[in-house]
């Protein structure tokens, strides 16, 4: 099934926004409908073509491009926004999060990453137009193609890794001892921040649990014990 | 010339009141003496005239005086009127006769000529009078009879009592009068003194020029300062309110008489720093409070009275004004640093991206742009995902960010993920949390970063999740460990490490996590630093 996806791509410096333009056009064949150089000329094409997506720079001549997000809820425009902005410029970034742009490309932006995201975006668009009612296993595909997961896939176990994981539990077999954080380091001679995060792993998936006690001076201490003891 | 005076040496309020006091006392006693002095001067002359009078009458009803001045018997007059006039205290009687020719004087004054004073019509006419009149020895209160014969006048006696013995009379009485009026002035103007001397301590030495100025001065400071100021009585009463305050707590402007309405209407009841137990007992500073669940820093300082509490005084400021301030101080300043060392690392990043291209190596050229957002990007892609509360997630990229900034490096755990903040906290105050932790750990980490020697990032370690049913946040930092000794008190408000913290941030820390039953444990980092662990049940 094909499906035109017009896009507008809003950046004041005119060559890299003709690269750009040449970029989409022929590598993800999303056609550019124009090049928007200042706030106001970017306005008046959403009105005009209505495009899809906006590839959306943050600093233009007559203001900042985060205003866009504003324009497009007041006029319930049907359009999504690619966010690009200078890597200085990151807390914009939170208010492109909080306007629900669909994705934040950092400049300099490398092209692999963007026809990544493009390439994402066609798929949202194409999952959302096909049949009119959509399955839960749908939506859920579809939540999660907004909500970005470009990290290698089992991102849950991520950052854990087996042997220490066992290291670390062979501490507790055997054994009804309660153990805080600095005991486990001393034991497993692993460091504190890395600690942490396996004995919350193990509370998660039930192998341990935890107890508060109020120990020297009131101050409240954590200790780990086996979960099924 | 007084004028003069008067504006080459300004006289003081106080001083003004014991010379007007001291003049007003002056003056009244004065007319009371005289008033007094003529009553008594007046009942002098009628008692005088009317002893006069009677003596005269006396006088002129004794029968053989009759009938000597009928027989014109001079020599039997003068034994019998010397023989009265001893017993009297007149000054002189006279005997005239039908003709007010003088028969007799008890002064040796010449007989046979008329009497004095043309003053004797009336008596001849059968009248008894009194008189003042001038008679040959001067000026004298008399009192006249006619001497009746069968209803004929045929002669007058004149009793007199001479006018300088009256005054030396007066004078007599008066004296006492005069002194008790000396005693009663010394103990009014001794009253003034005193009262202006208190007046002028009451005013605190102020003139009332000044008092009126700063009063004026006072409500115009008031209404001025961007701070709310609220002083209430023990009851609760407002006493005063300013601008900024009423505009905090929405209390309408048109409300104009708000004295003596009970603070309460307007701020909800159950009020940790208004109605506390310790409010008798001490001022208290910078402590956070919520009016009307917006968060404060107030003071209430007791309102203290010769010894005696008579109220409170509650100034506040809005915290997130505060916290907005000093946030874009201390940008501005950042922004100044960094942009001269951003300048100089993109001049030198452009010569060598011109360099790669001259020799024609596209492929390192492209390499070394790409690096130098990949790992920003990286970085924003596993925020967004693990995340996914945008405005945490727009925090961390903030503080990411800042954290490059400082030369210092965020590193995320990778078991970061957040999927909902805890229940009994609103956003803001979770973002508060990590972000006052997350400061701490890179001002501390900054401070190490300066003294040691080894000149290599500061790794900030951030470990978020709720993955379990419980939220933990971990901050560590490589930084100076905290000593056993202060790590029960760095949570208390204004107690601060940095040469220019306010020592909040770690009491809002602590505060949120209270009020969302959870708890903090601190510990050592290795090598060195510090770890902050916040769990938060869910």
């Amino acid at each position: 099934m094909s499906l035109e996806i017009k896009a507008l791509i809003v950046e004041d410096e005119p060559v890299l926004a003709e690269v750009n333009a040449a970029f989409v056009q022929r590598n993800t064949n999303i056609k550019v409908i124009g090049i928007a150089s200042t706030l106001s000329d970017a306005k008046v094409m959403l009105e005009k073509f209505n495009p899809q997506l906006v590839l959306l720079d943050n600093y233009l001549p007559d203001g900042q491009g985060i205003e866009l997000f504003d324009y497009i809820v007041n006029k319930h425009l049907a359009t999504y926004i690619i966010f690009v902005t200078a890597a200085s410029d990151m807390d914009t970034c939170s208010h492109a999060i909080r306007y629900g742009a669909f994705d934040y490309l950092v400049k300099p932006v490398s092209y692999e990453r963007i026809a990544y995201s493009l390439n994402k975006f066609r798929l949202f668009l194409l999952r959302q137009s096909s049949p009119k009612n959509l399955s839960q296993r749908q939506i859920d595909e579809l939540f999660n193609l907004q909500t970005k997961d470009f990290a290698d896939s089992q991102k849950s176990t991520k950052g854990i890794d087996v042997l220490t994981l066992q290291r670390i539990q062979a501490l507790f077999k055997n054994t009804v001892d309660e153990l805080t954080v600095e005991d486990i380091t001393y034991k497993a001679q692993i460091s504190k921040t890395t600690v942490r995060r396996y004995l919350e792993y193990c509370i998660q998936t039930n192998f341990l649990k935890v107890e508060i006690r109020y120990g020297k001076i009131g101050r409240p201490e954590r200790y780990y014990k086996q979960a099924f003891i | 010339m007084i004028r003069l005076y008067l504006t080459k040496f300004p006289l003081l309020f106080a001083q003004k009141l014991f010379i007007a006091l001291s003049v007003l006392f002056a003056l009244a006693i004065f007319i009371m003496h005289q008033y007094i002095n003529g009553i008594t001067e007046a009942n002098l002359y009628t008692n005088l005239g009317e002893r006069a009078q009677i003596q005269a009458k006396e006088i002129a009803a004794i029968p053989e005086l009759a009938l000597a001045v009928k027989k014109h018997d001079l020599n039997a007059i003068k034994d019998l009127i010397t023989l009265i006039s001893e017993q009297s205290d007149a000054s002189y009687i006279v005997i005239g006769d039908k003709n007010a020719t003088r028969l007799f004087h008890t002064e040796n004054v010449a007989i046979n000529v008329p009497m004095v004073g043309d003053d004797n019509q009336d008596v001849l006419k059968g009248k008894s009078i009194i008189i003042i009149s001038q008679g040959s020895l001067g000026q004298s209160l008399r009192g006249k009879s006619p001497i009746i014969d069968n209803d004929d006048v045929i002669g007058i006696v004149s009793v007199g009592y001479m006018l300088d013995r009256l005054n030396e009379l007066h004078k007599i009485q008066s004296y006492p009068f005069i002194i008790f009026c000396l005693i009663l002035f010394f103990f009014l103007f001794v009253f003034s003194y005193i009262f202006s001397y208190l007046i002028k301590k009451q005013m605190f030495n102020l003139e009332p020029k000044e008092i009126s100025l700063l009063v004026k001065m006072q409500s115009a400071i008031m209404e001025s300062i961007n701070e709310g100021l609220i002083s209430v009585d023990l009851n609760y009463n407002i006493i005063h309110i300013n601008q900024f305050a009423r505009q905090f707590l929405n209390i309408p402007q048109h409300t104009d008489n708000l004295q003596g309405t009970n603070l309460f209407l307007y701020i909800l009841s159950p009020n940790d720093l208004l109605r506390n137990d310790d409010c008798l007992l001490e001022d208290v500073y910078d402590r956070i409070s919520h009016f009307n669940h917006e968060a404060v820093i107030a003071s209430r300082i007791r309102l203290i009275f010769n010894d005696k509490i008579q109220g409170w005084v509650v100034t506040f400021r809005n915290m997130n004004e505060i916290n907005l301030l000093s946030k874009r101080l201390s940008q501005v300043q950042q922004y100044a640093d960094n942009l001269r060392a951003l300048r100089h690392e993109h001049q030198n990043w452009l010569a060598t991206l011109l360099g790669l291209i001259y020799m024609q190596r596209y492929e390192d050229a492209k390499e070394f742009i790409t690096r130098q957002s990949s790992h920003n990007q990286q970085q924003l892609d596993f925020i967004t995902e693990r995340f996914q509360v945008p405005t945490i997630a727009g925090l961390l990229i903030g503080k990411f960010t800042k954290a490059n900034e400082m030369g210092l490096e965020l590193e995320f755990d990778p078991m970061c993920q957040l999927k909902n903040i805890p229940n009994k906290l609103i956003e803001t105050e979770f973002m508060s949390i990590i972000a006052n932790l997350l400061d701490n750990a890179f001002t501390a980490s900054l401070i190490q970063s300066h003294e040691s020697t080894i000149k290599e990032k500061k790794i900030i370690h951030l470990y978020l999740s709720d993955a379990t049913d419980e939220h933990v946040i971990e901050v560590s930092d490589e930084g100076h460990q905290i000593d056993e000794a202060i790590k029960s008190s760095i949570f208390k408000l204004g107690v601060t490490t940095k040469s220019k913290g306010h020592g909040i941030g770690l009491y809002l820390v602590k505060t949120y996590t209270e009020k969302a039953n959870g708890y903090i444990e601190i510990n050592n980092n290795l090598p060195q630093g510090t770890i902050f662990s916040i769990f938060i049940p869910k």
